[in-house]
Order: structure tokens, then sequence, then C-alpha cells
């Protein structure tokens, strides 16, 4: 696959995972997506200087930090509401019987 | 996976993204972000204290799914701000892969676009820390 895209010119930008980046940027509540966007500009950058290796590694930098934002946010986010669900049960069951007065 | 042409995997991932963005939409309209507490506080803030670009953008939405915009605006006006460009990322995408019509998005591949970008993101990230007027303005304000 490497050799392909160093034998044949580049016709069209590889992803740059931008509009991604500033999702997960938004959304994760991490710095991961900031450094997506920093690598979306060197995909663009790196393409239009004609350097198209240095974009599809860039490329895949910008992919692998978004997916890194995306997916410990996402685990965050899932952690987080079981945490709440099971100590909201734990602590309904220890407290069993004290919460008539307000039923 | 390897069989499936790009464009059935591209409509796939068009259907997956519109049916997560109904469902956390109707999850931030009835659980209200603003009051609830069910939803995790940003791991980074918890951690450092640190309000980073995101910080407000749960309370942003529910605000937004209930038409208080300038409420969303104060939690997270990045989140705001982003809006038409995300809109316009999704039009294209579902242009692209369900119609003939075809949208290059040329603006998403210009550098100065995209560095531009990361700059407003980037002193958005510090001017909210900044613990003085008018910073704090940028901070996710309570009502």
């Amino acid at each position: 696959m490497e050799q392909n895209y160093q034998q044949q010119p580049m016709l069209t930008p590889p992803k740059n995972w931008l509009v991604e980046s500033i999702l997960v940027t938004i959304f994760c509540c991490l710095p991961f997506g900031i450094v997506g966007i920093i690598y979306a500009s060197q995909v663009s950058s790196k393409f239009a200087a004609g350097d198209h290796q240095g974009a599809l590694n860039a490329s895949r930098d910008a992919a692998k930090w978004t997916k890194i934002g995306f997916w410990v946010g996402l685990s965050v986010l899932i952690l987080y509401i079981i945490a709440v669900f099971a100590f909201g049960l734990t602590a309904f069951w220890a407290n069993e019987g004290k919460f008539n007065d307000y039923r | 996976m390897k069989g499936s042409s790009m464009i059935t995997d591209n409509k796939r991932k068009v259907l997956i993204t519109t049916t997560a963005v109904i469902l956390a939409s109707l999850l931030y309209f009835f659980v209200d972000a603003r009051v609830a507490s069910v939803f995790p506080k940003c791991p980074l803030y918890t951690i450092t204290g640190l309000l980073c670009p995101g910080c407000g953008s749960q309370r942003a939405v529910s605000a937004l799914l209930h038409l208080d915009i300038p409420a969303a605006f104060r939690y997270n006006i990045l989140l705001v701000a982003s809006l038409p460009m995300l809109g316009y990322s999704a039009y294209a995408a579902v242009l692209n892969n369900f119609t003939g019509r075809r949208i290059s998005q040329r603006l998403f591949h210009s550098v100065w676009f995209i560095r531009l970008l990361a700059l407003v993101v980037l002193l958005f990230f510090i001017m909210r820390n900044i613990p003085a007027y008018p910073f704090t303005l940028l901070a996710p304000h309570q009502h």
C-alpha cells in the first residue's frame, strides 16, 4: 500500500480528520482533540507542499489522536454512568426503609 | 469489511452517526445536564482543575435542545460557534453518500482555515482559565 502511494502521486489530500478532532475537542473534554487539529493542519500543509508521504503520516497521526480522544471520552462517560448507577443502588439498598417518609 | 464497497461503509457510518446524535439528543433533552448530576464532569477538570475547550458542552447541548440559546453561549461559546461548520460537514456527508452530488469541502483542507481554527481553540483554552473579567465570561456559567 505504501509503495503504491509513493509511486502514484495523489490527486486529493488524505483524510485530515479535522471535523472529527473538533468534535473530540468539544465533546470529549480532553486535550487530545487539539493534537488532532494540529496534525490536520500538517496533512493539508504537507500535501500542498507536495510531500505526499508526510501528509499520509500526518493523516495517520491525526486519526490516532482523534480516536484515542474519542474512546477515552466515551469510556469515561460509560464508566461514570455505571458508577453513578451502582452507587445509587447501593445507597438506596443501604438506606432501605429510611426513604418511606419521602415517598 | 474488505469485501464491501467504500460507499456502503460510508453510508453505514452516516447512519450510525445519525442514530447516535438522535439518541444523545433525546438523552440530553429529557435528562437536563444543567441540573442533572448523572453526567460525568470533565476528567481533565476533575484531575487538574483546568477548564478545557469542551467544558460546559453537555450543559450547552441541553440548553440548546431547550432552545435557551443565550445559556448555550454562556456554557460553551465554542460549541455554538462550531455548529455551522458541523452542520455543513453533516450536510456534505449526507449529500456525498446518498445523492449523486458531491461537495469537496475544500474549506476543511485549507491550511489557513485549519491554523486559524487551532489558534482559536488554543486561545479559548487559555483565556477561559484566566480568573479575571472579561475572560471569566468564557468559563461555563451558572444561571
